[in-house]
């Protein structure tokens, strides 16, 4: 006879692999999204652009799936807030693959104008927020807490970049008034990665919360359940 | 094709009208639930299935139902056949007073599974097939009353699969057993729907909702007769019901 309760297992399992393979595409997305922006492949961006829909679709066929397990199986303490991490993550994930969409329709509004200067730093960002989602999603599956706290931190490395791109595109922009829209635009791409990285920190709160029940806010060090106790 | 087609079922006692205008599906190797409040004629269409409400004197029914297409209130249908494939567990673990070999043994005798090789066959293959095996194989002589209320009630489906059903009806058949019972009885569910169709009724919503495919919920109509109000995959009609009435009931708004 099966162990009780292996059909759910199995259920939750399949869920988190499609949480996976949802990160999988939108970390492509957005790193596919700057190297097209590079590259002024044009192509490439209205195929990112397209492929947005299908994020959404399999966010929503997540979403539908946590709904059912949970009406139907009644799932408890560590696996019900399994389940809400998922619900969490998968909406998270559906933003950073809004990012990548976005940073493809600059590549297009940008047109055939060539770039004020190669990319350096926007791939950098790229790199260091797909390297963050990547190794936070692996935290979730292997329920990892200690792998999820260390990771928030390095959004002060990607914040650090983002003001980089800024200043240097200031200067751009200060040099001749003309080159306004595209350093608008560049600052509006590197502002996508730097909420790309962001959103991987609520990931990684979700899993600390989920292993251990307990919700912080990482990049603080704040604990929310500390400071309720303190006001009383 | 449905397993058994429920086409336009009216049943009366007497002449009350309790079951009303039922059409519906039974899909072959999945597990229906009938659910709903208390009175509703869960039971009543359940025992319709391979009529167990013939026993009732006053019990007459309009409408068929059919089985792999056949009519089972035809004049000309076999109602011991009819029990046979199409089986019954019922609330209360109901064991013969024999051993447990006896009880599952019971059925293929009568159906005349003579030689002593077979039997035994069969019961380690029923017992098996209930889960049960591996807890009564070194006592297979010991009165089956003396096993637990579980033990019993996996008992009763070896009983009934001993005969190789196609259909298993079961009336709240974990509503007498303990959490873990309970179970290792929807567990066992799972199993089975394997090789048979199921139909489950239970006024235990959350175990409709963890162990079946499809799940029919019933109300009393303004005519107090029992009525099937709606029918879907147990996914969608537990996170979004299409009928007022079922939202009401599962989230308890009434019981």
């Amino acid at each position: 006879m099966p162990r009780p309760r292996e059909s759910f297992d199995r259920e939750l399992q399949r869920l988190k692999d499609e949480v996976l393979a949802l990160g999988s595409i939108v970390e492509e997305a957005i790193l596919d999204s700057v190297k097209a922006l590079g590259e002024r492949n044009w192509e490439e961006a209205e195929r990112i652009i397209a492929e947005d829909r299908l994020v959404n679709q399999k966010r929503f066929a997540i979403e539908r799936d946590v709904l059912v397990l949970i009406a139907t199986q009644q799932p408890m303490a560590i696996d019900l807030r399994t389940l809400a991490a998922i619900l969490e993550i998968v909406t998270e994930l559906e933003r950073i693959g809004d990012y990548a969409k976005g940073i493809s329709k600059i590549n297009l509004m940008i047109g055939d104008a060539p770039l004020l200067k190669p990319l350096i730093d926007l791939p950098r960002m790229a790199q260091k927020a797909t390297d963050m989602l990547h190794r936070a999603l692996g935290a979730f599956v292997q329920m990892d807490a200690d792998l999820a706290r260390s990771i928030p931190a390095e959004d002060d490395d990607v914040d650090a970049l983002y003001n980089q791109v800024q200043r240097e595109l200031l200067t751009y922009i200060l040099a001749d008034p003309k080159n306004l829209e595209q350093a608008n635009y560049l600052t509006w791409a590197a502002h996508n990665l730097e909420r790309a990285a962001d959103r991987v920190t609520n990931i990684c709160e979700r899993v600390v919360f989920t292993v251990t029940g307990e919700m912080s806010e990482l990049d603080t060090h704040f604990s929310v359940t500390e400071d309720a106790d303190k006001s009383k | 094709m449905d397993k058994i087609h429920i086409d336009d079922l009216r049943f009366y006692y007497g002449s009350k009208l309790a079951l009303s205008d039922i059409t519906m599906g039974i899909q072959a190797r999945k597990i229906t639930a009938l659910i709903g409040p208390s009175g509703c004629g869960k039971s009543t269409l359940l025992r319709c299935l391979n009529r167990m409400n013939d026993t009732i004197r006053s019990a007459h029914v309009e409408g068929r139902i059919l089985l792999d297409g056949q009519d089972i209130y035809a004049p000309d249908s076999d109602v011991v056949t009819l029990r046979q494939r199409v089986g019954m567990v019922f609330q209360r673990p109901n064991p013969f007073p024999q051993s447990i070999y006896d009880n599952v043994a019971f059925g293929p005798r009568v159906m005349g599974a003579a030689r002593k090789g077979d039997l035994d066959t069969i019961v380690e293959q029923s017992l098996r097939g209930a889960g049960l095996w591996d807890e009564v194989k070194d006592d297979l002589k010991l009165d089956a009353q003396r096993l637990s209320l579980g033990q019993q009630q996996r008992l009763c489906i070896a009983r009934v699969i001993a005969v190789k059903p196609e259909v298993i009806l079961m009336d709240e058949p974990a509503s007498a057993l303990d959490p873990i019972a309970t179970l290792k009885i929807e567990d066992l569910m799972r199993e089975l729907v394997q090789d048979y169709t199921i139909v489950i009724v239970t006024h235990n919503m959350q175990q409709a909702a963890r162990v079946s495919d499809y799940t029919a919920f019933m109300l009393i109509n303004e005519n107090l007769a029992g009525t099937v109000v709606e029918y879907g995959q147990t996914g969608q009609v537990f996170t979004q019901p299409r009928d007022r009435r079922t939202e009401d009931y599962i989230t308890g708004k009434f019981g």
